[in-house]
C-alpha cells in the first residue's frame, strides 16, 4: 500500500461512523438500481418469450359459425398460416353461498391440436372431458377451487348447471384472474352444448404466415380474408388486431418497471447528494492537510487522487454490499410480478451488463458527488490551507440571511441557537433537505394521487345512476323485460337499451378519411333524455331529445379517432342498420374503458320496434348483500319470461376492480417514499454527524458554561427537527403541482382526466415521520456530541 | 443565593477550609500519551481566599492551563483533591459538574468562545437558560445590566461577528458573570488583544475583585501585575512560587 493508499483509508476510518451512512446509502442506491434493472431485463425477456411461446393469433375474426368449410378456405390462403376456431363464453360462478364471480369460459374443440393461444395443462385431467372444466391457474383462488370439486355456474340460459373442475391450465396470455376478479374455464364443445348454448364456434382467430409482427401487413391480410369470407357468404362481424408480438400487459408491466427504475435513479442520485455533502464537510476539515501535503511537494493532482480514491473506496464498498441485496430484490421482484402478471419466470439468469453498469454506477457516484468539493479544496494556495485552522471558518453574521435570523428573536436560548444552526451550512442544509424533501413529495404525492383518483372515480361513477345492468345477447320484447325486472322489489327504475357492434363507416365532408375502419367498437343506443346514462362531459355536449342523429363518444373511442372533431359527420355502420349523424361530445369514463359511442334509441328502434337487448337498472340499497339477492331474483324474473340474459353487471363490482389496479401505484408511491425517507435519514445522521464533528469547539463551550447532557442533546435534536420540518414545509409546498402534474399524466393515460385534490392527511403523516425521523437521524450525532469531553472539546483544533 | 446553594450542594466541605474559596491538595494530573503517562502536574497544594486576584504564570507548557482546568471542573485530578466553594468536585458526575460549574464559576477564554449564531445579548443570556436560576423574565435585563457594566450595551443586538475582537471578550466576560458566580476563571484572556485593550480588560477584572468575586487569570501580561493579590508561577508542572505581587516586584 502507498502512503497516499494509506491515508484515504485511514481517513475514512477515522470517520467511519458517517462513512457507514455514506456507504449505506449508496450500497441502498446501488441494490435499488440493480435489482430493477435486472428486473427489466428478466421480466421483458421472460415476458417476451412466454407469450410467443403460446403462439399468439395475429386477428380474430368474430363471425357467426366457423366450419370446416371455411377453416379450409382460410387455411389454403398462402398468407395464412394457421387458423383456429375458438369460443369466448360469459357467465357466472358461484363460488361461496351465494357468492358469484364471472366466469369467463374457452370453448376449443381439440385440446390436442391447439396451434394459437396455447394453454399449458399442469395439473389433473387434459383434455377436459363433457361436464368438465379445467381452470386457468390463478383463477384457482378466485374459485377457491380443488380439482375435482364442482361447481354451479349460469350462462345465457336461466339454468344452473354444475360443472366440475377436472384440471388445472397456465394460460399466460390472460390478465390475471385475480386482478379482474373473475374465473378462466376450458371447456369443450359438448359440455358447452350441456350448458344450454349451440355447440358452435363464433371466432376465427388466424396468425399470419410471415411479418408475424408487422401490423399493418396482419390488417392488409385479416382484411383480404374478410373479404373473401364474405364473398363466400360468410358475416363477419369485426376484426380484432391485437398488438403484434406483444402481451397485452406488457405495457402495464413496461410502465411499472419504468416508474421503478426511475425510482432506482432518484435513489441513487440522493446518494450522490450524500456522499457529496460528506465530502465537502471532510474537504473542509482536510485543508490544512492539503497544504502541508502540497508544501511537501504534492501536486494537486497527487492531492487530489487520495480523496478520490477514498470516495472509489466507499463506492467499492457499497457496491460489493448493494449487490447481493440488488440480486436478492431482484428475485423477489421478477417473482412478485411474475404471480401479478401470471408468467412463470423460466430463468432468473440476470445479464451480464447488469452488474457492469451497476459496478460502475456504485463507483461512479461517490467519485463524481466528491468530485466538486474535491478539486474546490485542492486548488487552495498552500499560504492559505496552512493558515486554515483546520476547523471550519465561522462567517456566521456575513449575510443579509444570517442577519435576518438574528433578528428573529426569541424566548429560549438553546432553542435560538438549534434553529439558527441549521441555517449555518446553507449548501449543506439545502442538500439534506432535498432528499427528505422527496421522501415527503413521495408520500404526499401518493396520497394526494389517491384521494384525486378516488374522487374522480366516486364522480364517474355517481353519474351513472344503475348499479346493475343486464346483458341479453339477443333481442327480448321491452314488455317483456319491464315486466321480470320491474317487478323485483327494490328496482327503482329501469331503462331499456340497444347494444350493437360497429364501426365507422366513413367520416363526413368535413372531416378527413377514416384510415383504418375496420375496428369494432361497441354502440349503445338510448333514450337521449336517459335518467340513468348521464354522461360527465369532456367536451361538446350530451344527446339532446328530439336529435336523432347526436353521437356521443367516449374517450376512449375519441383517442382512437383523433381527427374526428365535435361537430363532424360520421356514418356508423352497425350490422345491417347504418345510421349518418354528427358528432356532439365526448364523454368520460372510469380507467381506459373499451371504445364506445351512444346514439339516440331512435336510430335502431326503427330496425328492433320495442325491442332491447341490454338494460340498466338503478336500485335502493347498495350493499354487496342486497345486490347479490337482487340479482338472483332477476335471474329468476327473466328466466320465468323466457328470457335469456348473458350476464349481470354490477356496478359496485366493477368499482372494486377499478380501486384493486390504482392501489398499485399508490402501494408503490408509499413504499418508495419510506425507502427514500431512509436515504433521507441518513442523509440527516451524517449531516448532524458532521455538524457536530464540526463544532465540537462550541458544544465544550456549551458544557463549559453549564449546559447538561439533556441541553446539548436537545439542542443537537431539535437541529435536526428544524432540518426535517423545513423539508416537510417544501415538499407541502411542491406537492400539490407535482401530484397535479402526474394526475394530468395518469389522466391522459385513460385518454381521461383527474379531478386533482389535495389529501390533508398526508400532510399530517409526513410531518409526524419527518420529526419521527429526525429524532432517529439525531440519535447517534448527539450520543457523540455527548462523548466529548470539555477539554477534548476545548483543545480541538 | 450563593448560601442556599452551598445549601443545596450535598458534599459541604468542613467548616475548616470555609475560610478558603479554592483549595487544591496534593493535586497531580498525568495525561495518557502513546509515550506513556506525562505528569502535567504534581504535587500542587494551593489555596485561594475568598475575594483574591490570583495570576498563574508560567513558561509554555508549564501547565497553567491545566491547573485553571482543575479547578473548573472541565478536568479531573489524577491525585489529590480539588475544593472549589465548599464543593468537592472530584466526586460530581459529569452533568452535575456542568450544572455546577454553571452556578459557580464565570469562565472567560482566550478566543473569546462567544456562540457565533447567537447575539451578545443572548450569549449573556444562554448561561442563564442552563442554569435556571434567573428567571425567564429578568434575565434578558439582566443581561442588558451585565454588557452596561463591560461596557457593551450598544453591542446587546449584534452578532458576534460584528464585533472587535475586545469587544467580543467583553461580551464574553458579561457571559462569565451571568449567573453571578463567585469564582471566575480566565486563560489568557488577553492572548488575543492588543496591549491596550488587553489593560482595559484587566481593568474591569479589578472591578470584579471589589465587587467580591474570586479570580484567577493565567496571563503573560507583567505590566499589570500590580493589580493581583497573588502571583503563581508554575515550572514544569510544579509551583515554584506563591508569593503576593508585593515580593514578586521584590525579586525582580
Ligand atoms: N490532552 C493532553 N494529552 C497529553 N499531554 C497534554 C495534554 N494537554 C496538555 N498536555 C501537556 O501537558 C503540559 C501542560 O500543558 P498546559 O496546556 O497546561 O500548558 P500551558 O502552561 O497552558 O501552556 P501554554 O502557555 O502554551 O498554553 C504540556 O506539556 C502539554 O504538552
Ligand atoms: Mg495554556
Amino acid at each position: 500500500m502507498t502512503a497516499s493508499t494509506r491515508k484515504a483509508v485511514g481517513d475514512a476510518w477515522q470517520e467511519r461512523a458517517r462513512s457507514g451512512f455514506v456507504v449505506a446509502a449508496i450500497a441502498l442506491g446501488v441494490a435499488a438500481f440493480l435489482a430493477l434493472l435486472a428486473s427489466y431485463a428478466i421480466l421483458t425477456r421472460e415476458l417476451h418469450s412466454g407469450y410467443l411461446a403460446t403462439n399468439p393469433a395475429s386477428a380474430i375474426l368474430h363471425t357467426d359459425a366457423v366450419d370446416d368449410h371455411m377453416l379450409a378456405a382460410v387455411g389454403a390462403d398462402p398468407e395464412v398460416g394457421s387458423a383456429e376456431a375458438k369460443r369466448m363464453v360469459f357467465g357466472r360462478i358461484e363460488v361461496g353461498p351465494a357468492q358469484w364471480r364471472n366466469l369467463l369460459l374457452f370453448v376449443v374443440s381439440d385440446y390436442g391440436s391447439i396451434r394459437l393461444n396455447k394453454i399449458v395443462p399442469e395439473q389433473g385431467a387434459w383434455p377436459p372431458a363433457t361436464g368438465e372444466m379445467l381452470i386457468e391457474r390463478d383463477a384457482v383462488q378466485v374459485a377457491h377451487a380443488r380439482i375435482g370439486q364442482t361447481f354451479v355456474v349460469r350462462t345465457a340460459d336461466r339454468q344452473e348447471h354444475t360443472l366440475r373442475i377436472s384440471g388445472r391450465v397456465h394460460d399466460v396470455g390472460q390478465a390475471q384472474a385475480r386482478m379482474e376478479n373473475s374465473v378462466y374455464g376450458y371447456i369443450t364443445p359438448r359440455t358447452l352444448a350441456q350448458l344450454g348454448q349451440k355447440p358452435v364456434l363464433d371466432l376465427l382467430y388466424i396468425q399470419v404466415a410471415t411479418n408475424k409482427y408487422d401490423e399493418a401487413h396482419i390488417r392488409h391480410v385479416a382484411e383480404k380474408v374478410k373479404q373473401r369470407l364474405e364473398a363466400e357468404g360468410y358475416r363477419i362481424h369485426g376484426v380484432d388486431v391485437p398488438v403484434p408480438g406483444k402481451h397485452p400487459h406488457a405495457d402495464l408491466m413496461g410502465t411499472l418497471l419504468l416508474a421503478m427504475f426511475s425510482f432506482g435513479v432518484l435513489l441513487l442520485a440522493l446518494s450522490g447528494v450524500l456522499a457529496l455533502n460528506f465530502t465537502a464537510a471532510l474537504m473542509a476539515a482536510q485543508v490544512r492537510q492539503i497544504g502541508i501535503m502540497k508544501a511537501l511537494g504534492g501536486t494537486r493532482g497527487q492531492v487530489a487522487r487520495i480523496y478520490l480514491l477514498q470516495a472509489l473506496l466507499l463506492g467499492g464498498v457499497a457496491t460489493v454490499i448493494g449487490a447481493p441485496v440488488g440480486i436478492w430484490g431482484t428475485l423477489l421482484l421478477c417473482r412478485y410480478m411474475g404471480m401479478f402478471l401470471n408468467f412463470d419466470v423460466t430463468s432468473f439468469g440476470i445479464p451480464g451488463w447488469v452488474f457492469v453498469l451497476a459496478a460502475m454506477v456504485g463507483l461512479g457516484v461517490p467519485v463524481i458527488a466528491s468530485a466538486f468539493p474535491v478539486w474546490r479544496r485542492t486548488s487552495m494556495s498552500v499560504r492559505l490551507a496552512l493558515a486554515n485552522t483546520g476547523t471550519p471558518q465561522d462567517h456566521f453574521g456575513r449575510s443579509v440571511v444570517d442577519r435576518m435570523l438574528a433578528g428573529i428573536g426569541g424566548g429560549v436560548r438553546p432553542v435560538i441557537l438549534s434553529v439558527r444552526n441549521s441555517f449555518r451550512r446553507r449548501t449543506r442544509l439545502v442538500l439534506t433537505c432535498t432528499t427528505l424533501t422527496c421522501a415527503g413529495l413521495l408520500f404526499m404525492t401518493a396520497l394526494n394521487l389517491r384521494t384525486s383518483m378516488i374522487r374522480t372515480f366516486d364522480r364517474l361513477f355517481a353519474a351513472q345512476k344503475y348499479e346493475l345492468t343486464v346483458n341479453f345477447g339477443e333481442m327480448y320484447p321491452v314488455e317483456k323485460i319491464n315486466r321480470a325486472i320491474l317487478s323485483v322489489p327494490g328496482v327503482i327504475r329501469s331503462e331499456n337499451w340497444i347494444v350493437t357492434q360497429a364501426v365507422i363507416a366513413r367520416t363526413g365532408r368535413r372531416a378527413p378519411r377514416v384510415t383504418d375502419a375496420s375496428d369494432t367498437f361497441r354502440v349503445f343506443a338510448l333514450p337521449a333524455d336517459s335518467k340513468l346514462f348521464v354522461p360527465v362531459l369532456a367536451k361538446g355536449r350530451s344527446l339532446r331529445s328530439g336529435e336523432d342523429d347526436g353521437i356521443l363518444l367516449n374517450q376512449t373511442l375519441a383517442a382512437q379517432n383523433p381527427q374526428i372533431k365535435v361537430g363532424d359527420h360520421l356514418m356508423l355502420q352497425m350490422g345491417s342498420a347504418e345510421m349518418k349523424g354528427r358528432v356532439v361530445g365526448v364523454d368520460r369514463e372510469p380507467m381506459a374503458p373499451p371504445p364506445i359511442a351512444y346514439v339516440p334509441i331512435s336510430v335502431l328502434e326503427r330496425v328492433h320496434p320495442g325491442m332491447a337487448n341490454f338494460t340498466g337498472i338503478a336500485i335502493k340499497k347498495t350493499e354487496s348483500a342486497s345486490i347479490e339477492s337482487m340479482r338472483n331474483a332477476i335471474d329468476s324474473n327473466l328466466e320465468r319470461e323466457g328470457i335469456r340474459g348473458v350476464g349481470i353487471s354490477s356496478k359496485s363490482e366493477f368499482r372494486v376492480a377499478v380501486d384493486q389496479h390504482m392501489l398499485m401505484i399508490y402501494i408503490f408511491l408509499v413504499l418508495a417514499s419510506c425507502v427514500v425517507a431512509g436515504v433521507g435519514g441518513l442523509g440527516l445522521a451524517t449531516t448532524m454527524g458532521i455538524n457536530v464533528l464540526e463544532r465540537r469547539r462550541e458544544i465544550g463551550i456549551l458544557r463549559a458554561i453549564g449546559a447538561t447532557s439533556r441541553m446539548i442533546a436537545a439542542i443537537v435534536v431539535l437541529e435536526a427537527v428544524v432540518i426535517a420540518v423545513l423539508s416537510w414545509g417544501a415538499a407541502v409546498l411542491l406537492a400539490r403541482p407535482l401530484s397535479e402534474a402526474l394526475a394530468g399524466m395518469m389522466g391522459r393515460s385513460m385518454h381521461g382526466a383527474f379531478d386533482f385534490s389535495v389529501a390533508p392527511l398526508g400532510i399530517l403523516v409526513c410531518l409526524t415521520a419527518a420529526l419521527l425521523v429526525a429524532a432517529t437521524a439525531s440519535l447517534l450525532p448527539a450520543a457523540s456530541a455527548l462523548r466529548l469531553s470539555v477539554r477534548e472539546a476545548l483543545t480541538y483544533e | 443565593m450563593e448560601a442556599e446553594q452551598l445549601i443545596q450542594e450535598p458534599f459541604r466541605t468542613p467548616r475548616l477550609h470555609s475560610f478558603s474559596m479554592i483549595t487544591l491538595t496534593q493535586v497531580a494530573k498525568n495525561y495518557d500519551t502513546p509515550a506513556g503517562d506525562y505528569p502535567a502536574l504534581c504535587g500542587v497544594d494551593l489555596q485561594i481566599a475568598a475575594g483574591e486576584f490570583v495570576a498563574i504564570v508560567g513558561k509554555s507548557g508549564s501547565g497553567k492551563s491545566t491547573l485553571l482546568n482543575l479547578i473548573a471542573g472541565i478536568d479531573r485530578p489524577s491525585m489529590g483533591e480539588v475544593v472549589v466553594n465548599g464543593a468537592n468536585i472530584r466526586e460530581f458526575s459529569e452533568n452535575r459538574l456542568a450544572l455546577w460549574r454553571g452556578k459557580n464559576i464565570g469562565l472567560v477564554f482566550q478566543f473569546f468562545q462567544l456562540m457565533s449564531t447567537l447575539t451578545a445579548a443572548e450569549n449573556v443570556m444562554l448561561p442563564m437558560d442552563f442554569a435556571r436560576i434567573i428567571s425567564p423574565r429578568q434575565r434578558r435585563t439582566r443581561a442588558l445590566e451585565l454588557l452596561e457594566r463591560v461596557g457593551c450595551t450598544r453591542h446587546a443586538d449584534k452578532l458576534p461577528s460584528a464585533l472587535s475582537g475586545g469587544e467580543q471578550q467583553r461580551v464574553a466576560i458579561a457571559r462569565a458573570l451571568a449567573n453571578d458566580p463567585p469564582v471566575v476563571l480566565a486563560d489568557e484572556p488577553t492572548g488575543n488583544l492588543d496591549s491596550s485593550t488587553g489593560k482595559a480588560i484587566f481593568t474591569l477584572f479589578g472591578s470584579l475583585v471589589r465587587s467580591g468575586k474570586t479570580l484567577v487569570v493565567v496571563t503573560h501580561e507583567r505590566d499589570v501585575a500590580e493589580k493581583f493579590t497573588r502571583v503563581v508561577e508554575l515550572s514544569d508542572g510544579a509551583m515554584i512560587a506563591a508569593g503576593t505581587p508585593d515580593r514578586q516586584g521584590a525579586t525582580r
